[in-house]
């Protein structure tokens, strides 16, 4: 499709210089089958193929904005509905060609005030990520790993939070259903990484503006684990982001509800001011 | 999957009847040089930006329901202005997106999507942050604690069992410009009902920051930590530690310092200028976790200049996907001293610190493989007699999910060695195995407990530790530490002078001071 404006562009000079009927015929039943080809090469996708152009334009339509900071409040519940809350705040920088950076700074509950946490997200390798402990003022590496371990006692995993790389996956396209009156995509996500909890996730992502609207995630026996429902979306110039995202752990019944305020896109942030492992140590 | 094509084949029947219609330009209509929460912000950057490519630019106002925000953009521009402004943007290293209105609504994803290939952000805006984030006021936490600390026998010295304190850190932070400067003032106080030396209060912090983008300067006193290892801080020499605290040598007090640091491709490298010498802390006659004799406040130095002299530390680290690495060099006065026993007037014995200066050279590397990481931390160092190597290494592994719980449970094995062994004086850890583990159950309260024990390959004496805290309510924390010594000689009757060089004698005056202490921490 970002070859038609050239063609275009040809046909002009070919018109302009050879002004003969029998070729500007065959030129113009040329183009109309290039229009007619392209959908039809559209439709001979494989559902591998499908799901993975269609995680390529959610990715797509969610960066570009560079830089963002916002601010977090996670509430965690127990069966009971006995309710515990942290407040964060993160600060992310798109990196050309490879992985997001995030920090995350807490500030709530007072005990781990002023902890924080570095990831530095790869394309293919593993993610760097880093943990600063305020009390002893030292900044230890961790091993990426550990990626199904809960986030702060929360029912999302490491894994769960991190900026998900696509080539970090296979995905197959399975249907397409209606959630919630919206029509969406369904793809199956496959990890490659062993080193994932799940053997499989299932995603529902809107037709009209490539958002996740819910993802069920599939432990490693197969199970449905745990299942996440994002809502609330708001617009900020281009950009779709989520206000409230809503994970429940299937199993347990516990669930932790995330609530994203305070948007605040290309606010300037730098990578080395504001993502190196020298920035993690003054965070706060 | 029909509808898939409806879906995919009307968005490319509707880009192509676009292509169609409209020639496609090589400009766009406008372009926008970022957008900003405050209308004078975006006036200021109009302005500049006008006097920067002589054309004048505009401020639209976007209302996208959530809140205003106030776009800079040029005027429609011709095909040769277009380019014109794109190209000076580049040279000037301003950011900045094309939006042809056709392309806005066609693509509303994707009209600010094209950037310039420059990387150069615009100078910030200066967002507002909230009232209480450190832009417009200082941040100030309080965390108050009751500590109390019951031993199991009576000291060596007829020493109390029980041990009462309270405690009480401030935390005070203020920046301005973005926190790119700031000050940072961290008093520190400790009120104990046994050991008046134990009452003692430091500035554990107070420095003023300056931060650039590749590089920060730190003016005051601060707190550094170096090192990987887990139950032994082998290289952390940069503060002197707080031993009247923790016998774990994990609190430190404040080092007047200045520190340079630059985050390059190669690497993070600091420089420290370590302005001024602080006397390690030790327990007063009638504390616990003693030595047998006193301990001099008045310490002797190798050093002419005794507490004044100014010591220099280097640092470089970096990191390569799972490998860390970072080398140090420090020359200064050492942070432990020997302890010379010398006579007082009243013909007791006394040891009397005594302060060498030390060149140290070290290294601290980490690894890791899967769930395992690989820790190693060692020095060579001058001073104390001969030039000596200390290692401490070890490894950790650390399982997810433990028997299908959500718990995290890590284990730690690690090993130290001093070159010279049973002479080494300034330490308890010359050659010693340690093996700890570490639990966290992931639940509300954060629960986490390590236990560990570090064993006397040479002499059997051991101590066995635990730690472990649990959040309660929001802004309460409880902990709980124990520390029980055993394996080791008890001190002889009557002590003779010998007592603390004897190397199976070395962890004989705390074989009577096993206690468990337990911990609560306000947080205001």
């Amino acid at each position: 499709m970002f070859l038609s404006p050239l063609l275009f562009a040809a046909y002009h000079n070919d018109v302009a210089l050879l002004n003969h009927s029998v070729i500007r015929t065959l030129v113009r039943l040329f183009l109309l089958w290039i229009c007619l080809a392209l959908p039809s090469t559209a439709m001979a996708l494989t559902p591998e193929q499908q799901g993975r152009n269609i995680f390529e334009e959610a990715d797509r339509r969610n960066s570009g904005y560079v830089d963002l900071e916002v601010e977090l409040q996670m509430i965690l519940r127990s069966p009971r509905g006995v309710a515990n809350e942290r407040l964060l705040r993160i600060k992310q920088l798109e990196i050309p060609d490879d992985g997001d950076k995030v920090l995350l700074v807490f500030d709530s509950p007072a005990d781990v005030r002023g902890t924080a946490l570095l990831s530095h997200a790869h394309k293919e390798a593993d993610d760097d990520q880093w943990v600063f402990l305020p009390a002893l003022k030292r900044v230890k590496k961790i091993a990426s790993k550990n990626r199904g371990s809960p986030f702060m006692g929360s029912e999302f995993s490491y894994e769960n939070l991190s900026t998900p790389e696509l080539e970090k996956y296979h995905y197959r396209f399975l249907d397409q259903q209606m959630l919630n009156g919206v029509s969406c995509f369904l793809v199956e996500r496959l990890p490659k990484q062993t080193s994932s909890a799940y053997s499989k996730e299932h995603f529902w992502i809107d037709q009209d503006e490539y958002r996740i609207q819910q993802v069920e995630y599939f432990d490693s026996v197969n199970r449905l684990e745990k299942r996440l429902v994002v809502s609330q979306y708001k617009r900020f110039g281009n950009y779709w982001k989520a206000g409230r995202m809503l994970m429940t752990n299937l199993l347990s019944k516990r669930s932790t509800e995330l609530l994203w305020r305070n948007y605040r896109f290309s606010v300037g942030l730098d990578e080395r001011r504001d993502f190196s492992v020298n920035s993690i140590r003054r965070a706060r | 999957m029909s509808t898939v094509f409806a879906v995919l084949g009307k968005r490319y029947f509707l880009i192509l009847g676009l292509l169609l219609a409209c020639p496609m330009p090589a400009y766009a209509d406008r372009v926008a040089f970022g957008a900003f929460e405050s209308a004078q912000n975006a006036e200021n950057w109009a302005a500049k930006l006008s006097g920067l490519f002589d054309h004048k630019m505009v401020v639209t106002v976007i209302d996208d329901q959530e809140r205003i925000i106030y776009r800079v953009t040029s005027q429609n521009l011709t095909a040769q202005a277009y380019s014109r402004m794109t190209r000076s943007a580049t040279a000037s290293g301003v950011r900045y997106w094309r939006v042809g209105e056709a392309a806005l609504e066609a693509f509303p994803a994707r009209a600010e999507k094209s950037q310039a290939a420059a990387r150069i952000v615009p100078p910030s805006p200066p967002i507002q942050r909230q009232i209480g984030q450190g832009q417009t006021a200082g941040q100030m936490q309080w965390d108050l604690g009751l500590q109390t600390r019951l031993f199991a026998h009576k000291g060596d010295l007829q020493q109390d069992r029980a041990q009462l304190s309270v405690s009480a850190q401030l935390e005070y932070f203020r920046g301005w410009d973005n926190d790119t400067r700031s000050i940072t003032f961290t008093p520190f106080l400790r009120l104990d009902s046994l050991d008046s030396k134990r009452s003692h209060a430091d500035v554990r912090e107070l420095f003023y920051s300056y931060i650039q983008d590749t590089w920060d300067v730190h003016v005051g006193a601060k707190r550094v930590f170096w090192g990987v290892t887990e139950f032994n801080h082998l290289i952390d020499v940069v503060n002197q530690t707080d031993l009247i605290e923790n016998l774990d040598g994990e609190d430190k007090l404040g080092q007047p310092m200045v520190q340079f640091s630059t985050v390059r491709p190669w690497g993070v490298l600091d420089v420290y200028a370590l302005l001024g010498f602080r006397e390690r802390t030790y327990p007063g006659v009638d504390g616990r976790l003693r030595l047998p004799y006193e301990v001099l406040d008045e310490a002797r130095y190798e050093s002419g200049a005794e507490q004044m002299r100014t010591d220099l530390a280097i640092r470089w680290s970096h990191y390569l996907g799972p490998f860390e690495l970072g080398l140090h060099h420090f020359s200064g006065t050492s942070r432990e001293p020997m302890l010379l026993p010398e006579y007082a007037v009243d013909n007791e014995v006394v040891l009397r610190p005594y302060y060498p200066i030390i060149d140290q050279t070290g290294i601290d590397a980490q690894a890791f493989y899967g769930d395992w990481a690989f820790k190693l931390e060692g020095f060579t160092r001058s001073g104390y007699g001969d030039r000596y190597a200390s290692l401490s290494g070890g490894l950790e592994r650390t399982l997810v999910g433990v028997l299908g719980s959500r718990a995290d449970f890590g284990l730690v094995l690690e090993y130290y060695w001093d070159e010279r062994g049973d002479a080494a004086v300034n330490t308890l850890f010359e050659h010693d195995l340690a093996l700890g583990g570490r639990l966290s159950l992931n639940d509300f309260a954060d629960t986490q407990a390590l236990l560990g024990v570090i064993y006397d390959t040479q002499y059997q004496d051991y101590v066995m530790t635990l730690e472990a805290s649990r959040r309660i309510g929001n802004n309460w924390l409880l902990s709980l530490e124990g520390r029980a010594f055993a394996g080791g000689k008890a001190l002889p009757t009557p002590l003779g002078l010998n007592v603390l060089e004897g190397p199976d004698y070395k962890s004989a005056w705390l074989q009577q001071d096993d206690y468990l202490q337990v911990e609560f921490k306000k947080f205001l």
